[in-house]
């Protein structure tokens, strides 16, 4: 067949240069990004079937996921950086330490990533410094209370919404005799603020009202309402087991799942644990001041992903970015590693149940991260070590809730600009 | 016969691959951290040559300047128990090994009681966690969760992993003691608390000196049980916090604090300071005068 042989060639010349170029594309190299991280524990998640998911769609990027221990991440990062050994994307650490990496350069600007319209500016506003976005968020973990349903049943009790009904069921399984009503031990400071007091404060000090009042310096910790959920939370410490001053966040959960306590406030990323004996394990949210008032939960931001300033594969990471902030990403994430809760405003479904129960647990609350960590804490003392500390030694001796907060005002107004004018 | 030129370049030869890793690894470190102190690296105009801005942050900030005292403070705590407690049994222990009550089973002992220097800090820390436990262990009472208790039982620990430090040291010593001394005295119809006590220990206290020296160098240096242990921000209240753990804070940061190299630099020297001028200041006056008991 004769066809009019200018076109043809020119087209068998298109044809084979793109064939050239897609030709090319496969057979060189792929381009490999490093992805560091804390979350050891997601090594199978990520190597097995997030990561695979991406390289389907991007043959030619490949990417190396890359963990340190969470206590290590932010040194190793920092020293990483500093020496110019970096991975290419830098997962970020909410708020202020992650502000204080944006403001040293660690992180490359996100302009013009289309993924970044999934996310509202309240989910993106631990990554954003004067308006620009630096990372595009992963996960928020969520606090509430894990129950054993048997023992409830047992007891006859329902899961309370009222601080008091709270009272009166932790007051009737101590009546029991039989288990211990909060699983709660002081040895480790830190869940004492992120599971205890910052689940139940936000009730009292209404949430972001009180939050960004103490960041704008219009509401001080010394307020009748901060000392009323410090209060609130001192008021745990007839329930708490035996021993609890030494006893660690592992010895906490152990007795939950051993089915000897009946109460676990923990936060949603430990639901593999509490049901890993096959416990029958409900979720309850942090109660309400009053009947009918307000429910409050922590929704606290908790991963995002950046990319190093200094990495020479800018496209191939933007690439990537892109992909995660899309609802593929947030769903096979979240699904491959319940207790973490997608921050888009895409639609997510949670096939793990109780997951899918601590998510509903949204629905009527207002949501507010953790009290501390915003801004509070970028100074020396660093309002959210020093809450840590201070309801640890409220916890294991008889200091009562006006002295802690009086030391803790005073910490916070030694530095930070907004508390000092008034 | 080699010349004595030629034997002076030899020896310097052989020296040269062991001090060029010193020089390398524990010199040059140790210097460039020096330099670090007087330094602001974090600021917006680069490396910035501050003096001693850093020292006067460190010492007059009410924070951290009550943090390092805290830390320096439950340092000497934590060499005290070592000295008062791991120091002795360990001399008890190679008393006994050499005393020949032991005869055949001395191997035996000797490795036992060393075994857990050999450990790792963390398995050992998560043994005497269980141990200890309030709920699942012996011991009812939180020993951990009390500021007034947890230092104290933490040394405890270390004293446990490395009493066979100072056993085997001082054991070494005392196989040095020449026997003829011993005998005589025996022959003389002397106890043997009183043979120990006039006879060997006097021969040995340069030792005995030198691993009291040694255990401050060590515990001064301390981190890793109480890192393992508490991390960080070791509580209650700070009461476990070490120099070690608050240079580890102040240079690496925690889960709340940004680290911040110079700072961490100048604690670095402080320390360094301290130990050099304390071992120094122990060398001149102490260990010099010990000699004169030797045979």
């Amino acid at each position: 067949m004769r066809w009019k042989p200018a076109r043809t060639t020119l087209a068998t010349l298109a044809l084979g240069v793109s064939i050239a170029s897609i030709a090319s594309a496969a057979l060189a190299e792929p381009v490999t990004l490093t992805l560091g991280s804390w979350r050891t524990e997601d090594l199978a998640i990520w190597q097995d079937q997030v990561l695979p998911a991406f390289e389907a769609a991007h043959p030619d990027i490949k990417v190396e996921f890359a963990p340190v221990n969470t206590n290590e991440y932010n040194a190793a990062i920092q020293s990483q950086i500093e020496g110019g050994t970096g991975p290419d994307l830098i997962t970020c650490r909410p708020f202020d330490v992650n502000n204080e990496w944006i403001g040293r350069g660690y992180f490359a600007t996100l302009d013009g990533l289309a993924g970044l319209a999934n996310f509202t500016d309240t989910a993106k506003a631990a990554w954003t410094v004067k308006g620009a976005t630096y990372c595009v968020p992963v996960a928020a973990v969520l606090a509430g209370f894990y129950y054993n349903i048997d023992i409830f049943n047992e007891l006859g009790l329902t899961p309370p919404t009222t601080a008091a009904e709270f009272t009166a069921v932790l007051q009737k399984i101590q009546d029991s005799g039989k288990y211990t009503p909060l699983a709660e031990g002081s040895a480790e400071s830190w869940q004492l603020a992120y599971n205890g007091l910052y689940s139940i404060g936000p009730a009292y000090w209404k949430g972001e009202e009180g939050r960004l009042g103490l960041i704008d310096g219009t509401k001080k910790l010394t307020d009748p309402d901060f000392v009323a959920a410090f209060a609130a939370f001192q008021a745990w410490k007839p329930f708490l087991p035996s021993g609890q001053e030494a006893l660690s966040y592992s010895d906490m959960t152990q007795l939950f799942t051993l089915g000897r306590a009946a109460i676990l406030p923990d936060g949603s990323w430990n639901i593999n644990q509490v049901t890993s004996t096959g416990l029958n394990v409900g979720v309850f949210g942090p109660p309400a001041v009053e009947a009918n008032g307000q429910r409050y939960l922590q929704e606290m931001p908790d991963m995002a992903i950046g990319i190093n300033a200094a990495s020479t594969k800018q496209d191939a990471a933007k690439v990537f970015l892109d992909w995660v902030a899309g609802s593929e990403f947030q769903q096979l994430y979240v699904n491959s590693a319940p207790g973490f809760f997608a921050m888009s405003n895409q639609a997510v479904t949670y096939d793990n149940p109780l997951a899918q129960h601590f998510a509903d647990l949204k629905t009527g609350a207002l949501l507010t991260p953790r009290l501390a960590l915003d801004r509070l804490s970028a100074g020396t003392p660093p309002l959210d070590d020093e809450i840590w500390r201070q309801l640890q030694v409220m916890m294991t001796s008889d200091t009562t809730p006006e002295t802690v907060t009086g030391e803790l005002q005073t910490g916070l107004a030694s530095w930070y600009g907004p508390q000092q004018a008034k | 016969m080699t010349r004595p030129a030629t034997a002076r370049w030899s020896l310097f030869l052989f020296v040269l691959p062991a001090l060029a890793v010193y020089l390398l690894f524990a010199v040059v470190p140790l210097f460039s951290s020096i330099v670090m102190s007087f330094f602001d690296t974090n600021g917006e105009a680069g490396n910035l040559f501050v003096g001693f801005a850093n020292y006067v942050y460190l010492f007059t900030q009410p924070v951290v300047s009550a943090r390092f005292w805290n830390a320096l403070a439950n340092s000497a705590k934590y060499f005290a128990v070592h000295v008062i407690v791991e120091v002795p049994i360990g001399l008890l222990l190679a008393a006994l090994l050499t005393s020949g009550v032991l005869r055949r089973s001395e191997g035996v002992y000797r490795t036992l009681l060393f075994i857990p220097a050999t450990l790792s800090v963390v398995i050992v820390g998560f043994i005497w966690r269980l141990i200890i436990n309030p709920l699942w262990g012996l011991v009812g009472f939180p020993l951990l969760g009390n500021p007034s208790t947890a230092l104290t039982t933490i040394s405890l620990m270390s004293v446990w992993q490395y009493v066979g430090i100072p056993m085997v040291f001082l054991y070494s010593a005392l196989l040095a003691v020449p026997n003829d001394l011993v005998e005589a005295s025996r022959l003389d119809g002397a106890s043997p608390w009183r043979i120990f006590w006039d006879i060997k220990f006097p021969l040995i206290v340069p030792q005995f000196g030198l691993i009291v020296i040694l255990t401050f160098i060590w515990t001064f240096n301390g981190f890793d049980l109480v890192f393992a242990l508490n991390g960080s921000a070791p509580g209650p209240n700070y009461s476990t916090d070490i120099l070690g753990t608050f240079f580890y804070r102040s240079f690496f940061g925690s889960s709340g604090q940004v680290a911040d190299l110079d700072i961490g630099a100048t604690v670095a020297t402080v320390i360094f300071t301290i130990m050099l001028a304390v071992t120094g200041g122990y060398f001149a006056l102490v260990q010099r005068r010990l000699r004169a008991h030797m045979v």
